[in-house]
């Protein structure tokens, strides 16, 4: 679909017809989908992440003005989901199950595992950090694209990813001398 | 450590493809969403009524609650997304709701208050949820409330517990002259009924005199005391007019009695109270007759408090609902004219050695898109104050909305509310007009008292008015299931309905929200009403509620299906029926078409498990009597030493008042046939847990991992991952009430 057929497709939606709106959905769930999975590395998490994703799109369409492009602006609402998602996670550290199903549907599960993990050690290191890890390395945006999605400038990224790499490597070199 | 530079990690992460399900829900859940927001664009001005920036923090407070609630959910539970509650919130301005070629009623608020000046109550506020938000909430919706009502008198917060003077200040009836056998006392917030006159003294006795101390402690202790207050409160309004539902005074002191030591953060949620089944001798009590039941309310509320935290109620759990909650493959019968057949298995009990589970299981007939008869559905809205949270009236709104997409475009919907007033939002319309009736349906918003009543009435007056001769007429009712009136008078309330009944409108009910839930009006309404209570805690049970078995909600099959069965004494010491403790019905009540039974829709699945002990196992839990010579009755008899029993059904076809029978013995060497093999273990596992959510006082030594094991070698295909569900809500109970 190129971008006029696309933008054609988002005014349907914004005009209020449905099926317009459905298209759109379904044109841009597996996006949203590996969006969230990269995000919390679980199947169910993912999915209500991304299903969050698309009810706030039903939502704040029609407050989409053309001027990013629709991918950013849907980015940008996929990673406030998340985000909620991992408030919500953080205020409700709520007793542990019994057993925790591991992700059955991730290629292996030890590698759904190590991400969590990973992703876990990236929050630790400062504010957005997370987002912009995801963003720059994960979907493979250029930092100014990284920028325009979080809100911040170009630089912020370009600085956000240089200093992940300094920690990381700091906390390796740590690991290994021990 | 990993060797791989973390950058490196990140480019490789390859997400699995998304689950279809998954992306089905997802996409339901937003073109849901979809309509809802075009709707209230289409009545815009109403969105931009004038509002107090205090409103606008109540909704954030709500909002937040939902939020915290939303997450709180497992994860197959999170569809009801916690959704901003702009529209629902209390407003300075009470106007009427945008509807279009409809004179509006008045003002809800408005009403209420010029009918009854008397106390104003605020609205009730979530007392007991683990999230513990209800502290911020309450005066926030405080506020809001006051907000919407400028002419209410200032009341104290629900908290408070009006002083004794104003327990006896019973309101003045409501002008219309029918409805003084409906006149409500209004005791406290929480709105415990009673008959004027009656209570007020007791309560005076035991409420404490002076203001009212505040805090969410005395919340706490407040509704302690109410329930000590009438041991019989909950289960006096219970009791059916033909005194069948009569529960024994030993049982119902204390709704809250269950078999777990921890503390349990309940509400007001009001349950029948019952004793389970008790194990009986064949030669005893070779007959045991009850009603189907194909209600499933108790599932998705146990499903709620488990998610929740909290330990189920003991009356909240009803097996026969959990049980029915989940759909099995029972061959379907294939005509109108005899619209189901029994499908009969034996197997061995997991919970008890040397004995058997006989299942009896019934799936409705299916009906054909094209033999669907014309639908007159009146939905009635409770939109009094208590509905103003996210997980009712928005939540109500939305489910009906679904509903709408099984109508056939000349089916008609109409819309009544009720709250300190009834009112008419939406006359009867074609479902085509589909904008229209969406639009009238979000234009609702929250405020006021419960007249529940009134309401009833003036939906049953809608019906009539569009009433269709061959086709549905059948009126919708969605509450938190508190209906103010007196607790006399909702036994007229009950036999209204059933006059109702007989004149071809019949009632289901939709219970939303928890605290307040008053299961046992839901319940028995929805049985006199031929209809069926559900209880719906998210837009995916709703889904599956009003679409998916959207033919059994709106289309009976068959009429006061009663179920009996004749043990044989030869070959069976002892039985038991698994569930249906308030649906037992007396021996002779089965031939008489009087006594009215449980309906079936299309398509509905029904179970019946009973536990056998056979003649031969060491199993016997009764002693034989040492004078009595029952041994003698025991002796086999020529010719039915093959049968276990013999099962009859008794039931009516839609329009007819005679039954009809269907009969068929149980034969000894009854198997499982392969087709049926993961229904009847996976039901059989569901049993289980409601029997260990109960106290396992029969299921010996099941534990909940051996539910667990059982429900999961019986997932099947599960398309909508119900099973899969019940396998986390196993895994969460366990985690809550211990390692048996």
């Amino acid at each position: 679909m190129d971008n006029e057929q696309l933008t054609g497709l988002i005014r349907r939606a914004q005009g209020g017809d449905r099926s317009g709106f459905a298209e759109l959905v379904d044109l841009h769930y597996d996006a949203i989908h590996r969006f969230a999975w990269k995000w919390c590395a679980h199947r169910a998490d993912a999915e209500d992440i991304a299903q969050q994703a698309c009810i706030k799109l039903a939502r704040s369409l029609a407050q989409y003005r053309f001027q990013a492009p629709f991918s950013s602006w849907l980015y940008r609402l996929v990673v406030s989901c998340a985000q909620d998602w991992q408030r919500a996670q953080r205020r409700h550290l709520h007793a542990a199950l019994p057993e925790d199903e591991p992700d059955h549907h991730a290629g292996r599960p030890e590698d759904a595992i190590h991400l969590t993990q990973l992703l876990e050690q990236l929050e630790t290191l400062g504010t957005g950090m997370r987002e912009t890890a995801l963003l720059v390395h994960a979907e493979g945006l250029s930092h100014a694209e990284a920028g325009e999605i979080l809100g911040v400038s170009e630089s912020t990224i370009s600085w956000r990813i240089h200093t992940m790499r300094r920690l990381m490597n700091k906390r390796e070199q740590v690991a290994s001398t021990l | 450590m990993n060797t791989q530079s973390f950058e490196r990690q990140l480019q490789q992460i390859d997400p699995p493809p998304p689950d279809s399900a998954a992306r089905l829900r997802a996409r339901r859940a937003a073109l849901e969403e979809f309509d809802r927001v075009k709707a209230l664009r289409g009545q815009r001005h109403s969105w931009r009524a004038p509002r107090v920036w205090l409103g606008g923090f109540a909704a954030a407070g709500v909002a937040i609650v939902g939020a915290s609630l939303y997450w709180l959910m497992p994860a197959s539970e999170r569809v009801v997304a916690f959704r901003p509650v702009v529209p629902v919130q209390a407003r300075t301005s009470a106007r009427p709701p945008a509807v279009p070629d409809q004179s509006p009623p008045p003002p809800a608020e408005v009403t209420a208050a010029k009918q009854r000046p008397a106390p104003r109550l605020p609205p009730r506020r979530n007392v007991a949820a683990p999230a513990a938000p209800s502290a911020a909430g309450a005066p926030i919706a405080e506020i809001s409330a006051r907000a919407s009502n400028p002419t209410a008198p200032q009341q104290p917060p629900t908290s408070a517990i009006t002083a004794p003077a104003a327990v006896a200040a019973v309101p003045p009836a409501p002008p219309r002259g029918d409805e003084d056998e409906l006149a409500e006392a209004q005791v406290t917030g929480t709105r415990i009924l009673a008959p004027p006159g009656t209570s007020a003294p007791t309560e005076a006795g035991v409420v404490p005199a002076g203001g009212p101390p505040r805090g969410s402690n005395f919340i706490g202790n407040t509704i302690a005391n109410l329930r000590g207050l009438d041991p019989t409160f909950g289960s006096r309004t219970l009791t059916l007019s033909d005194g069948r539902r009569v529960v024994s005074a030993s049982n119902q002191a204390d709704v809250n009695s269950a078999p777990y030591g921890a503390a349990q953060p309940q509400a007001n949620d009001k349950f029948e109270q019952f004793a389970i089944n008790p194990v009986k001798r064949t030669a005893d009590e070779p007959v045991s007759t009850f009603s189907i039941d194909v209600d499933t309310a108790s599932y998705s509320f146990v499903r709620r408090q488990l998610n929740e935290g909290a330990p189920p109620p003991a009356g909240a759990v009803r097996t026969e609902e959990m049980i029915n909650y989940f759909d099995y493959d029972w061959p379907a019968a294939d005509s109108r004219e005899l619209p189901f057949k029994p499908t009969v298995t034996v197997s061995d009990s997991p919970w008890g050695t040397g004995k058997k589970l006989v299942h009896i299981g019934i799936k409705g007939y299916e009906l054909p898109a094209r033999q669907r008869p014309d639908v007159n559905l009146v939905l009635l809205l409770d939109v009094s104050g208590s509905m103003n949270e996210p997980d009712k009236l928005p939540l109500a709104q939305r489910s009906m909305a679904m509903l709408l997409d099984n109508l056939k475009p000349t089916d008609t919907v109409g819309i009544a509310v009720y709250a300190g007033a009834a009112g008419e939002v939406l006359p009867p319309t074609p479902a085509r007009d589909r904008d229209v009736i969406l639009r009238a349906l979000y234009s609702l918003r929250p405020g006021g008292s419960t007249a529940g009543a009134a309401g009833i009435r003036l939906a049953y007056d809608m019906a009539a008015r569009s009433f269709r001769k061959e086709g549905v007429n059948r009126i919708l009712l969605a509450t938190d299931g508190d209906f103010n009136v007196g607790i006399s008078d909702a036994r007229q309330l009950q036999h209204f309905v059933e006059q109702q009944r007989e004149r071809g409108i019949f009632l289901s009910v939709l219970g939303f929200g928890e605290d307040n839930y008053r299961d046992d009006i839901a319940q028995a309404l929805a049985q006199n009403g031929n209809g069926v209570a559900a209880y719906i805690d998210t837009l995916n049970e709703a889904h599956k509620v009003l679409v998916e078995q959207a033919g059994s909600q709106l289309f009976t099959i068959a009429k006061d299906v009663k179920l009996q069965v004749e043990f044989n004494p030869a070959t069976v010491a002892e039985y038991r029926l698994v569930g249906y403790e308030t649906r037992a019905l007396a021996r002779e009540d089965f031939n008489n078409d009087k006594v009215d039974a449980g309906d079936v829709g299309a398509g509905h699945t029904v179970t019946a498990i009973y536990e056998i002990t056979p003649v031969d196992s060491a199993a016997r839990l009764v002693d034989g009597l040492r004078y009595g010579g029952e041994e003698k009755k025991q002796a086999p008899d020529a010719g039915n030493a093959d049968e276990y029993g013999y099962l009859k059904i008794r039931y009516k076809l839609p329009g007819s008042d005679t039954s009809q029978l269907i009969e068929q013995p149980i034969a000894v060497r009854t198997g499982v046939p392969r087709a049926v093999r993961r229904d009847v273990a996976f039901s059989t596992a569901v049993a289980g847990f409601a029997q260990l959510l109960q106290g396992g006082k029969y299921t010996g030594p099941l534990t909940y991992d051996d539910v667990y094991r059982q429900a999961k070698d019986a997932l099947g295909e599960d398309p909508r991952g119900y099973r899969a569900e019940f396998l986390q809500l196993v895994r969460r109970a366990q985690g809550m009430l211990g390692q048996r």
